[in-house]
This record gives structure tokens, C-alpha cells and sequence, in this order.
């Protein structure tokens, strides 16, 4: 079973007229253990998604089940505080600068737990090990620690209750090249040994490649391409990650040119074109994608995409100049 | 993909010192001394302590200032009286110095309950917005819109003239400064991935705003404080000038100047020229103090 | 004779004997693009700097030429590098920081015009628009009468590149101009650069740190470390067969995802030998003097007193 669904999610921002919408229907499932990479360009609603999912913000519509059970309005109970954490992006900003290392940590423990002070240092030692830092970082506060230390420590606060999903949310970007890499280690050292799943979102796909077991690309608040990771990086289906892929320097010499090179820009989410989202920039375009919204559809060997194109190819249709 | 970040390494505190262009480039690490950077800040702190000094030892020393000496009145400054005497014959220095440990306890009393209240009340106001912050965003309206030494008068007219409720009244005029920019600050700090960090960690909403929101919020609100102290003073000593609050034989400056006014005309300018000398100095130092302070000292 | 040719350039800190670049040097041909990438900290701002003439205060050229069409653009009496818009002009990361946020785009671009090329306000206007269609931006008209804070960043970059080559530049420097963007907006970016060296001819100096857009984008590298110049040369030979150790190591580390530094070896080469000295697998008694770019192969120099055979193919 799966360890989360969400079902159905959507989530708009403002009111009225202003009224933009981030999160316009996502279906999705993590396996305990498993991490799904979610992926997209700013401005897609991922960062959104995973907020919405860890409970800092309420669903506009759809149902989050957490093992089962449906996860009720904001931050839901403490039993779901202590299973689903999260780690931000900016580890110089997702500390307390007024507060030590210590403190920091074994704050999750003592209001979602109210373990014993005794219990408490003894799960502040055994998580600063194992995020690879030692006791002499207990007194420090997040000015003394490096952007990778910080995002350490960010960590160590999330696993302190032994939650069993992180959503982590660009936790990489911010840092250095060879800091980003340890990190990526770490997260996958911590989770073979613990066992716990990760909802990775990025935008950085070779990050994202080194870590997920399954890719979810997102566009304009819509999971548009949904599989294994090597399935996504090998054979992309989906004309926009085919793009997104391509885009991406490489090194190869010898590919030199060969880009897929996209038109336009991503439109307002305020000012969506009625059917596909994508139909402005996509090379496949036909005039059923103009007035219908295609729905994630399984394919025969268990990826899902939404897109008519690949989904529904043997119905004829014309392709627009 | 190649992207080739910064190298540094994730062990250490040299992490900022990458590629070694860095520790050659000198000036960067190197900062004038404090007294170089900030003269006012010591010239303020160095005042206060004589203040501070005064106010604590002084009486010990000195005459107590309420003892009169029908025989000696309206001496000039001498090796016996400092200061001179006034028109009973008590010594101003004496008086000054005793007065010294009034006001400057005032001002500081003031300057911190001020700050309390109005940093508490901007926290929840700020964080949690709402119909809390519109109410409280009118009233401090309302507060502002009089000048901050006319709104204590009238307190002062209303409940009474005592020390606590001279101190009740000034601080009431300036609570919506501390209000105003504490809010303002916790607007900003909220946004922050910490707040999210600490909601997550099981925080409470009100011990996420207090305990978390609140002490980095405070930086601005204690230049306000050090500047409050000193405006405080004035106003203390301006109330007592117009026979509001603390009044006569009390030793207080603005008593001393108001008692000591008429006696320039006459000739005895030392009567009311030192304590107001003093009110001047003290008020100066907490400005400087405030003035030159920044978020970067604290 | 090359289009830029820049030669032993030098910087410093005033009153510091330490140098921030040491004789740097790499030539641009016209209608090519050279790409210039090393770490942060090593140099490739300040070299751009330099190029334009646009020193931050307290930092000081020492030495080393800069020729534009082998015109020498350094004024003889200050010491300083005089050029004009119509000789270079420099695209930057940050594309909105770089706009006027109080004024339509339209006219920013037109003023650039008639301050450079002495056009009229009418004829200013014109080819300001022209020159927003020409970098390929939808609904030109609408972009013109638009604020820097109405476009999306990728739009700005857009924008920028449309105002340098207003000019009609002979090098276009773009130092790390889609760090900030999204990928496919870079890929945009990326495209469009290359269409316009392609058609105005103008050489470009490429600025970045990832390698992949080096591999992309360029036709020739020269890699920094340190101020320093480690190697310069065709993108395929410095892609193949690096020949500077640092080269090398910087490839294996993207390759093998490890911090591109080793251990320091104690010996400090800072002041007067290699810059890499410090952390150089290979060093040895001779890297403590300077080591001059070398010819090791047609088009293809190095900075290292290795003999060739110990280089290629290690480690």
C-alpha cells in the first residue's frame, strides 16, 4: 500500500479575479522507502505541491492519505507532524539564527514527542552522527556552520521525530557543486538505513536523477509525465520533458546542436489557455489539445502521461501549422 | 549536468576562504577598531557610565538634598557646594546627583516597558494579522496622532501625579513606535524558511511568534529602546517643568530647572543651568548610543 | 590579427603586492565564440572587467595590453581602457538588475542608440523596435512600451542582448548570462546568441562556470584558476586531450561528481609560482616560478612545466 496519495490536489492563490492557480490537479503515490523526484521549471507548483503535502498550507481541493488515513485541514494532527517533515531550500534561511544547534534539534522531540531531557540528547547524538557532524556542533549557532553544514543540521531536524516521508524541497541548489553531491549521499545513506521516503522536487534534473527511484515532471501546476527514473531520462514521452531533457548542456561533443529548443515562455497560470497547457510551445500540437485537457494516462509498461499525442496516437489528427 | 559551483570544502569554516584569491585580498577579514567605526556609540556609553556611576554611588557621598540651610542660600559654585546652593540653602549637587539616580532609573524603566509591551503586542499583531492587527494598527493611529509629550500630560492630568504614573503615562506615549516597528520587522522575519521549520518541529502558532519570530525581530527595536531612554528623560523632566508629575521638593532636573528659572533673572544662574546641563547630557548620551548603534553592533 | 586580443593583463589591489589576475591572455576571432570558464573566484569577472574598463575602485591594472582590431585600447597616459559601445558591449546574470526599473524598455534601448550612434529620436525609435523583433521577441510593439518589471527574466535577457547589439559591437562579453534562467529559456538564449555571432559576425567572450554550456556554446576555451590562465584552445582539444593538470582535474571531478580540490601540499605557490602549485598532483621544484603559456600542440597552449608525455592521459 501506498505510504501517501493525494488525490485529486489542487491549490489556487488570491481571490476572485486575482485568483491564480498553482496545483490544478495532481494524482500521485509514494511507496514507503521510495523517493519520487519531482521535477519542473520555476513557476510549475511543485514547491507548492510539497508544501501542501508536509501541511504547511491547506489543499484548495483533493484529499492527501497519509497510511491511510486523510490528512485534515492545516498541519494536521501531531501524529502526522511527527511522520511527514520537510527540509527548505535555503539552509542559511531554515534555521533559527538566535538559537544553537542543540536547541534546534531537540525541539521536535520534546513538543512532538515530550520525551525525557536524558532521552532527547541521546536522539540529538545518534542524528548529528548520522547526518555526519559531531557533538562539538551542539553549541554552535547557524552562523558559525557552513551553507552545507547548515543544510546538515536542517536535516537532522527533520529526521529527529523518525518521520517516514521528507518532502525536500530544493535542498541542493543552493550549495556549492561538491557540497551538493555529499548531500545527495548522505540523503541516500540515511535512507537505506532508515528506511524513509523522500518526495525530492527540484529543478536541477541531473540532481534529480542521482536520487529518484521514480520522476514526476511537472508543468503549470499538472504532473504531465510520470515514471521510472531511467524510463524518464532514457525515453521521454512527453514532448515537453523531451524538451526539458534536451535542454540541458551536456558535455558530448558530439551531440553539439541537436537541442529541442522550445517557443515562447511558460504562459501566466492567471491566463491559461482553454485545453492542454503546453499547446503554445509544443512541437505536436493538434486541434483536439486546443479544446480538451488530456488526463495522465497509464501506458502498457506502467508510466503515466498526459498528453493526447503520445496517449491516444492511432485517433487521427491534424497537425496545426 | 557540469556545473561547477564554487569549490569549497563542507568540513570547515574556511569554507568562505575558496580558491585562495580570497585570504590575499586584505580588508576584507580587517575592520577598524569599534572606537573608529562607531566614536559616537563610545562617546554615549562613556556619558551614560558616568551617569550610571552617579546614580548608583553618588548618593552615598553627597548631602542629602533635602536638608535646607536657611543661612547659606544662593551661594555660587564653590570647593564646598559644586553646584552652588539653591534658595533654601540645599545644595544643587547634592540634589543633581540624587536626581541623577530619579531620572535615569526613569528613563531606562520607561525605555524597557515600553519596548515589552509594544515588541509582545507588534508580534501578534504582525504574525497573526487579522481583525488583531487592524484594531491594534487603529489604536496606535489613534496614539500617534497626538505628539507623544502632550498624550502624557494629559495621562499624567488623569490618573494622578506620582512617579509610577509619570512612568505609566510616558510609557504609554511611546509603545506604538515599538508597536509599529516590531510589526514591520516581523512582517519580514515570517516569510523566513524557519518559521515553517518551527511550525513543523511542533510549535505552537503563539510559541512560533514568541519564541521564534520574536527574538529576530528584535535588533531595530533595541536602537529604539537607547533612543526612547533618552526622549523619555526629556519628557520626564519636561512634565515636571510644567508642574506635571513629580513634583517639588522632590529632586528631579525638571523640578531643579523649574525651581531654579526664576532665579537667572537675579542672577543665581547656577540653580537651574546645572541640572538642565545634566538633563541635556544624559538625553545626548542615549541618543548617540541609539544613533550609532545598528543591527550590526547587537 | 585577431579581432580582441588581450595579453599579459595584470590586476591588483592597490598597495597590495598580491595580483588578482596574472598575465592573462587569450585572443577572440570575429564571428567566434570563446568560452571563458573556471571556478568562481578565479578570475573570469575580473577579466571581463578589465576588458571593458570597468575596474571596481581600490583595483588596479598593472599591466598587459588589450587590442581591438589591433588598435590598443589603453589610454597611454592614464593607464586605463578607453573603449565605446560600438567596439564592446557586455550582457550580465542578473538581466533586470541591469534595466531601469522607472523607465519603458522602448526607450532604453532608443536612448542607448542615439547616445551611440548620434540618430535621432525618430530613427532611434525605430531601430530599437527593430532591433526587439530581432532578437526574437513575440509582440515586439508590446515589449517596447512594457516595464523591466512587467517581462519575465528570460524576456530581460532577451532585452539586454537586443540593447548590446544596438550598438552594433565588434565583441559581445556575456558573463554567466543564463545562470538565472530556466533551462529551456537558456536553451533559448543559447540559439539565439549563436544565430546572431552568425549573422553580425561579432565575437563573443563567453563567461561561465558550467562546462556544458562551454560545450555548447563555444568554439574555443580558456580555462582560469587562480587569475591565472591554465589553458587555452579548441573546444574539442581542451574537451579531449586536456593538457594542464587543473584541466584535467576539473573534468574528472564534473565526471567522477567529487570536490574538484585535493589536498593542499603545503607548499605555498600563491605569490610567485603556479597558482595551482598548492593542490597539483604533479608538483614540483620548478612550479615555484611563474610558468608561461607554452604551444604544446597547433592551437592549443598550456601553462605547466610538465613535459607533455607526463601530462596527456593522466592521471
Amino acid at each position: 500500500m501506498a505510504l501517501l496519495e493525494v488525490r485529486g490536489l489542487r491549490k489556487s492563490f488570491g481571490h476572485g479575479r486575482n485568483r491564480v492557480p498553482a496545483v490544478r490537479g495532481v494524482d500521485l503515490e509514494i511507496a514507503p522507502g521510495e523517493t519520487l523526484g519531482l521535477v519542473g521549471e520555476s513557476g510549475c507548483g511543485k514547491t507548492t505541491l510539497g508544501r501542501v503535502v508536509v501541511g504547511l498550507q491547506a489543499a484548495t481541493e483533493g484529499e492527501i492519505i497519509f497510511d491511510g488515513e486523510t490528512l485534515d485541514g492545516k498541519l494536521g494532527k501531531p501524529e502526522y507532524r511527527r511522520r511527514v517533515q520537510m527540509v527548505f531550500q535555503h539552509p542559511s534561511q531554515s534555521l533559527n539564527r538566535r538559537m544553537r544547534v542543540a536547541t534546534t534539534l531537540s525541539e521536535p522531540l520534546r513538543l512532538l514527542h515530550a520525551s525525557a531531557a536524558d532521552q532527547v540528547a541521546e536522539r540529538v547524538d545518534v542524528v548529528l552522527r548520522l547526518v555526519g557532524l559531531g557533538p562539538d556542533y551542539l553549541r554552535r549557532t547557524p552562523r558559525q556552520l557552513s551553507g552545507g553544514q547548515q543544510q546538515r543540521i536542517a536535516i537532522a531536524r527533520a529526521l529527529m521525530p523518525e518521520p517516514d516521508l521528507v518532502v525536500l524541497d530544493e535542498p541542493t541548489s543552493s550549495l556549492d557543486q561538491s557540497v551538493r553531491g555529499r548531500i545527495i549521499a548522505l540523503l541516500r545513506s540515511i535512507q537505506d538505513e532508515r528506511g524513509v521516503a523522500y518526495l525530492f522536487i527540484s529543478h536541477d534534473l541531473s540532481t534529480v536523477r542521482k536520487i529518484a527511484d521514480r520522476v514526476a515532471v511537472m508543468y503549470l501546476g499538472r504532473i504531465v509525465e510520470e515514471a521510472p527514473t531511467e524510463q524518464v531520462f532514457e525515453d521521454p514521452q512527453h514532448p515537453y520533458t523531451k524538451a526539458l531533457l534536451s535542454a540541458v548542456p551536456s558535455m558530448d561533443l558530439d551531440n553539439r546542436g541537436t537541442r529541442i529548443i522550445l517557443e515562447g515562455e511558460t504562459p501566466s497560470p492567471s491566463a491559461l489557455p482553454q485545453g492542454c497547457s503546453f499547446q503554445d510551445r509544443c512541437p505536436l500540437v493538434h486541434t483536439r489539445c486546443r479544446t480538451e485537457q488530456p488526463t495522465l494516462i497509464s501506458l502498457p509498461d506502467g508510466r503515466r502521461v498526459e498528453c493526447f499525442a503520445v496517449t491516444s496516437p492511432s485517433q487521427a489528427y491534424e497537425v496545426n501549422p | 549536468m557540469s556545473v561547477l559551483g564554487p569549490t569549497s570544502p563542507d568540513g570547515g569554516a574556511q569554507e568562505r576562504v575558496e580558491g585562495f584569491i580570497a585570504p590575499e585580498i586584505p580588508g576584507k577579514a580587517y575592520q577598524l577598531p569599534l572606537w573608529r567605526r562607531k566614536p559616537l556609540l563610545i562617546i554615549g556609553l562613556v556619558i551614560l557610565g558616568i551617569y550610571v556611576l552617579l546614580a548608583v554611588a553618588g548618593p552615598f557621598f553627597v548631602d542629602d538634598p533635602r536638608v535646607t540651610d536657611p543661612a547659606n542660600f544662593y551661594q555660587g559654585p564653590s570647593s564646598d557646594n559644586w553646584f552652588g546652593t539653591d534658595k533654601f540653602g540645599r545644595d544643587v549637587f547634592a540634589r543633581a546627583v540624587h536626581a541623577a539616580r530619579l531620572d535615569v532609573t526613569i528613563g531606562i524603566v520607561i525605555a524597557l516597558s515600553s519596548m515589552v509591551i509594544g515588541s509582545a503586542i507588534g508580534v501578534v499583531s504582525g504574525y497573526f494579522g487579522g481583525w488583531v492587527d487592524e484594531v491594534m494598527m487603529r489604536l496606535t493611529d489613534v496614539v500617534m496622532a497626538f505628539p507623544g509629550f502632550v498624550l502624557a500630560l494629559v495621562l499624567v492630568a488623569a490618573i494622578g501625579n506620582s512617579v509610577p504614573n509619570v512612568v505609566i503615562a510616558v510609557s504609554v506615549a511611546y509603545i506604538p513606535y515599538f508597536i509599529r516597528l516590531t510589526r514591520a520587522q516581523v512582517l519580514a522575519e515570517r516569510e523566513l524558511e524557519y518559521v515553517d521549520g518551527a511550525k513543523l518541529a511542533g510549535n505552537s502558532p503563539l510559541r512560533v511568534a514568541f519564541r521564534h519570530v520574536l527574538p529576530n525581530s528584535m535588533g531595530p527595536s533595541f536602537v529604539q529602546a537607547a533612543l526612547v531612554a533618552g526622549w523619555a528623560i526629556l519628557t520626564v523632566a519636561g512634565l515636571a517643568f510644567l508642574g506635571v508629575g513629580i513634583r517639588p521638593p522632590t529632586a528631579e532636573w525638571g523640578v531643579m530647572v523649574a525651581e531654579g528659572a526664576p532665579d537667572i533673572i537675579t542672577g543665581q544662574w547656577w540653580t537651574a543651568l546645572f541640572p538642565g546641563g545634566m538633563i541635556v547630557l544624559a538625553a545626548m548620551a542615549f541618543q548617540f548610543i541609539g544613533d550609532d548603534m545598528g543591527a550590526e553592533t547587537l | 590579427m585577431s579581432l580582441l586580443e588581450v595579453d599579459g593583463l595584470t590586476v591588483g589591489l592597490e598597495r597590495s603586492p598580491h595580483s588578482l589576475l596574472r598575465e592573462v591572455g587569450f585572443t577572440v576571432e570575429p564571428g567566434e565564440v570563446m568560452g571563458l570558464v573556471g571556478e568562481s573566484g578565479s578570475g573570469k569577472t575580473m577579466a571581463s572587467l578589465a576588458i571593458m574598463g570597468l575596474l571596481p575602485s581600490g583595483i588596479e591594472q598593472r599591466g598587459g595590453t588589450v587590442r581591438l582590431e589591433g588598435r590598443d585600447l589603453m589610454d597611454s597616459g592614464t593607464g586605463e581602457i578607453h573603449r565605446t559601445a560600438n567596439q564592446m558591449t557586455m550582457i550580465f546574470q542578473d538581466p533586470r538588475s541591469a534595466l531601469n526599473p522607472t523607465m519603458r524598455i522602448g526607450r532604453q534601448i532608443a536612448r542607448v542608440i542615439e547616445t551611440n550612434q548620434n540618430a535621432s529620436r525618430e530613427k532611434a525609435r525605430a531601430a530599437a523596435l527593430a532591433a526587439l523583433s530581432h532578437v526574437g521577441i513575440p509582440g515586439a510593439k508590446r515589449v517596447f512600451r512594457a516595464y523591466p518589471h512587467q517581462l519575465s527574466g528570460g524576456m530581460c535577457q532577451r532585452v539586454m542582448i537586443a540593447m548590446a547589439l544596438a550598438c552594433k559591437p565588434r565583441i559581445l562579453i556575456a558573463d554567466e548570462p543564463t545562470t538565472a534562467l530556466d533551462v529551456t529559456i537558456q536553451a533559448q538564449i543559447f540559439d539565439l546568441i549563436n544565430d546572431l555571432v552568425q549573422e553580425t559576425g561579432c565575437g563573443v567572450l563567453f563567461i561561465t562556470h558550467d562546462l556544458g554550456a562551454i560545450a555548447e556554446m563555444c568554439d574555443r576555451v580558456t580555462v582560469l584558476y587562480g587569475g591565472q590562465v591554465m589553458e587555452t584552445g579548441s573546444l574539442r582539444g581542451v574537451f579531449t586531450q586536456p593538457l594542464h593538470p587543473y584541466t584535467q582535474f576539473l573534468f574528472d571531478a564534473v565526471e567522477r561528481e567529487v570536490d574538484p580540490r585535493v589536498e593542499e601540499k603545503g607548499a605555498n605557490f600563491a605569490l610567485a609560482g603556479c597558482r595551482f602549485g598548492h593542490r597539483c598532483p604533479y608538483v614540483f621544484e620548478a612550479c615555484g616560478q611563474f610558468p608561461p603559456l607554452r604551444t604544446v600542440i597547433e592551437g592549443h597552449r598550456s601553462a605547466c612545466f610538465l613535459p607533455e608525455e607526463g601530462r596527456i592521459g593522466a592521471p
